[in-house]
């Protein structure tokens, strides 16, 4: 019998601890997610059986994976300097993602920020050491966010290329060697009484499209003036807690910046392939897991009193779900592999227009496959499709999300344009 | 206002409005078509309820025209469950309707018959159900449709299932242990199911399309009031208006062919009316498109209100969910290729598929 480990990878890409890391997630997830995942939906609000799940994955309780970007010096696993940083990331985000997408997503959010300073070359060592022990000694789950979106602008942020930043509203003021932060935020992943540290991206001057003016300013949660507002009730992602920051008057030392004038835009714009190749990786995720339920119903439930497999038409159509998904993980997988040659021979640097044309198209790509995909699936368990017993609805809840954020379909298209077309206007 | 509903399709002389006619078959989607763009879930009722009376108390009359009248005179509202052919197990051979399992037999006898079935999957509404409308089949294998009280002892609810949406239509198993039934509570022949799927596929259509037509308010408000790019209307963008023609294309499409189909279903009760098999077949074609088709518009939609469409608030995501869930109850199993089949069976005379 096929398994989901039969779907192809470039496995010369593959990490020499992917084996490793790939069976003690596994195994986490078999144990602490899959026999519960049918009532998470119903925990949105108080995570009353999500948050302990996390405590196991996260923390020094159980697998410890929050640290694992922090320097071994200062207690972590020192995957910011490896050469396997995103395949790592990306075998992650599958083995969770399978399980579920809004875990994935909660406890993999927690790097992002924090890549800007942790991963080589852009390591802020004074900063590495200032938040390293909140992550490496910690028995509970803790949890960071990065805070982009603001109610005027919506994606507009993520769009730095033709904005360069002249949206954003937040603002940073320096007063002696504090920095004065004030500003309202929506959606940031870990928000909503969740987040313990967020990378906040602010304009030292509004209006601005001056690189030197943006700022990204780390903000524990705990400093007075930061208010986080009850979580959004949504379609899915219920393990995925988002909802409205405000920032008044907000102090911290000066050298919470992440790295200063102009290089603080550099390494926001850095973030953006950590973000789409997570994306795949919880989208391939998903769907293998939508792999596993639908072999067993096609094998087990017939039509004209076959099993549903064995009809020529209903097996042209879940053979081609299992060309895409493995598609779809070939091509996650080969994005990441853009990621870990950032600045080495034959590679790209780690942002370009280049690199993100491309991320963005696989990005795009594989969420239209994911969103068909899922959609076919349950219209083949048919009256059990909406069922939540059956696995495959509630991916589709939670999946549909991942082809709206981060500037969602249009912005791929257009950063698509923009590079293979030479778009001047867009 | 499914009660109001409801009055519409019963015989006048069951204290309704007389809609019980294939000519008003019109009159009933746009009706839906109102109710669905309010919710969805109300307007599913109403369709079960318009499917269930029309298939047995339409100028085709038959036997069972005074037990469905009767069922529903009620001073509330009668809630129905429909239990369609669709998946079963290997480890059983059924009779089975154009290829979808029969899943329910119903044993006869000189009074009527029993009926016997075993953790039975409606299309919605089975823990709510006052009665269940039941395609099942006899020793012979011959379909039919059978009427069966919810509060019969042989009668036996499971679970409440949590599903994606129709939040209103709460769904459980039933199991039918030798559930007596009067013979005036049997619809007989293959041509009653027939009839239940070409009503539930304008019905039902009609609700999709009138949860899509509220989904467009809602993002013709957001396009009209967002902006990008740092301040130009959503909508004067040109990719931005390209996929809010799509989002107009899909329901537009959707409802002509909506349109089309009740037109069709009218003319079968003239005296030149095209026959029921041809209206059968083009029902499963029309409500498969119609379904993909107002799905999609909610899809496309979505991608422009990113996140806030995802938000409960903004009402958006319940179309989406409800549509879903009527699309995929409508499939029954194997996703379009049962409607595929009926089509090249009835357009290229297949003989063995």
């Amino acid at each position: 019998m096929k398994s989901i480990d039969d779907f192809s990878r470039p496995e010369e890409y593959i990490s020499p601890l992917d084996k490793h890391f790939r069976s003690a997630v596994r195994a986490w997830v078999d144990k602490e997610v899959m026999p519960h995942r049918r009532q998470y939906d119903e925990d949105w609000k108080e995570h009353t059986l999500i948050e302990p799940a996390f405590d196991t994955l996260m923390s020094n309780k159980g697998l410890g994976i929050q640290k694992a970007l922090f320097p071994a010096d200062l207690g972590g696993w020192g995957l910011g300097q490896s050469d396997y940083a995103f395949t790592i990331a990306c075998t992650l985000a599958e083995e969770v993602g399978r399980a579920d997408t809004a875990m994935a997503v909660a406890f993999m959010v927690t790097y992002w920020p924090l890549t800007t300073i942790l991963v080589e070359p852009h390591v802020n060592r004074r900063l590495a050491a200032e938040f390293a022990p909140m992550f490496c000694n910690s028995d509970k789950a803790v949890f960071a966010a990065l805070a982009m979106t603001e109610p005027q602008g919506g994606a507009d942020i993520e769009n730095m290329e033709l904005l360069g930043g002249k949206t954003i509203r937040t603002t940073a003021r320096l007063e002696g060697n504090e920095w004065i932060i004030n500003g309202h935020k929506l959606w940031p992943t870990n928000t909503a009484g969740v987040g313990q540290l967020f990378g906040v991206p602010c304009t030292t001057r509004l209006g601005s499209t001056d690189p030197n003016d943006f700022a990204l300013i780390f903000v524990p949660a705990n400093v007075k003036g930061v208010t986080q507002g009850g979580p959004y009730e949504k379609a899915g992602m219920a393990a995925d807690k988002n909802g409205d920051l405000w920032f008044e008057d907000v102090r911290v030392p000066a050298w919470y910046r992440a790295h200063g004038p102009g290089k603080d835009a550099q390494v926001f714009k850095e973030i953006i392939p950590w973000g789409l190749v997570g994306s795949m990786g919880f989208l391939v995720g998903a769907m293998m897991n939508l792999y596993e339920v639908l072999y067993e119903f096609a094998s087990t439930r017939t039509y004209g009193n076959r099993p549903l497999k064995e009809n020529d038409a209903i097996a042209g159509l879940i053979g081609r779900i299992a060309g895409d998904i493995e598609v779809c993980r070939i091509l996650a997988y080969e994005g990441a592999r853009i990621g870990d040659r950032r600045n080495r021979p034959y590679g790209h640097p780690l942002y370009s227009e280049e690199v993100l044309a491309k991320l963005r198209n696989l990005k795009d790509f594989v969420c239209d496959r994911a969103v068909e995909n899922f959609g076919r699936a349950m219209d083949v368990l048919g009256v059990y499709g909406p069922d939540r017993e059956y696995d495959i609805e509630k991916h589709w809840r939670d999946i549909k999300i991942i082809q709206l954020w981060m500037g969602g379909k249009q912005l791929c298209q257009m950063e698509a344009a923009r590079y293979f077309y030479n778009c001047k206007t867009l | 206002m499914a009660e109001s509903a409801l009055e519409l399709a019963l015989p006048e002389e069951n204290g309704g409005f007389g809609w019980n006619s294939s000519a008003r078959a019109p009159g009933l989607a746009a009706v839906l078509i109102e109710i669905g763009r309010a919710d969805a879930a109300t307007a599913y009722l109403s369709a079960l309820q318009f499917t269930t009376i029309l298939a047995s108390v339409t100028e085709n009359a038959a036997p069972v025209t005074p037990f469905i009248s009767r069922l529903y005179s009620a001073d509330r509202p009668v809630n129905p469950a429909l239990i369609l052919p669709g998946p079963s197990s290997l480890a059983e051979q059924t009779p089975l309707f154009f290829g979808r399992s029969i899943n329910v037999r119903l044993v006869r006898d000189d009074n009527g018959g029993v009926l016997v079935g075993k953790n039975i999957r409606p299309a919605g509404c089975g823990a709510i159900a006052d009665h269940f409308c039941v395609i099942c089949a006899d020793s012979a294998g011959k379909p039919l449709v059978a009427f069966v009280p919810a509060d019969a002892q042989s009668v036996q609810r499971g679970n409440i299932l949590k599903e994606t949406g129709l939040n209103a239509c709460t769904n459980a198993d039933v199991t039918f242990n030798h559930a007596r039934l009067p013979r005036e509570a049997i619809l007989e022949g293959s041509d009653a199911v027939e009839r239940i799927y070409l009503w539930l596929n304008l019905l039902l259509g009609a609700v999709s399309i009138g949860a899509a037509m509220n989904f467009f308010e809602i993002v013709y408000g957001w396009a009209n009031t967002r902006t990008i790019k740092g301040g130009s209307i959503m909508k004067e963008n040109p990719l931005c208006a390209s996929v809010l023609a799509d989002v107009a294309e899909e329901i537009a499409i959707a409802r002509f062919l909506t349109d089309d189909l009740a037109r069709l279903i009218a003319m079968m009760a003239g005296p030149h009316g095209t026959d029921l098999r041809t209206v059968y077949t083009m029902s499963q074609i029309v409500g498969y498109r119609v379904q993909q088709g107002t799905l999609r518009a909610v899809n496309r939609g979505l991608e422009l209100m990113g996140s806030a469409g995802y938000a409960r608030e903004w009402h958006a995501e319940k179309h989406w969910r409800d549509i879903k869930t009527i699309q995929s109850y409508l499939c029954g199993v194997g996703a379009e290729v049962p409607v595929k089949i009926d089509t090249a069976r009835f357009f290229f005379d297949c003989k063995e598929i």
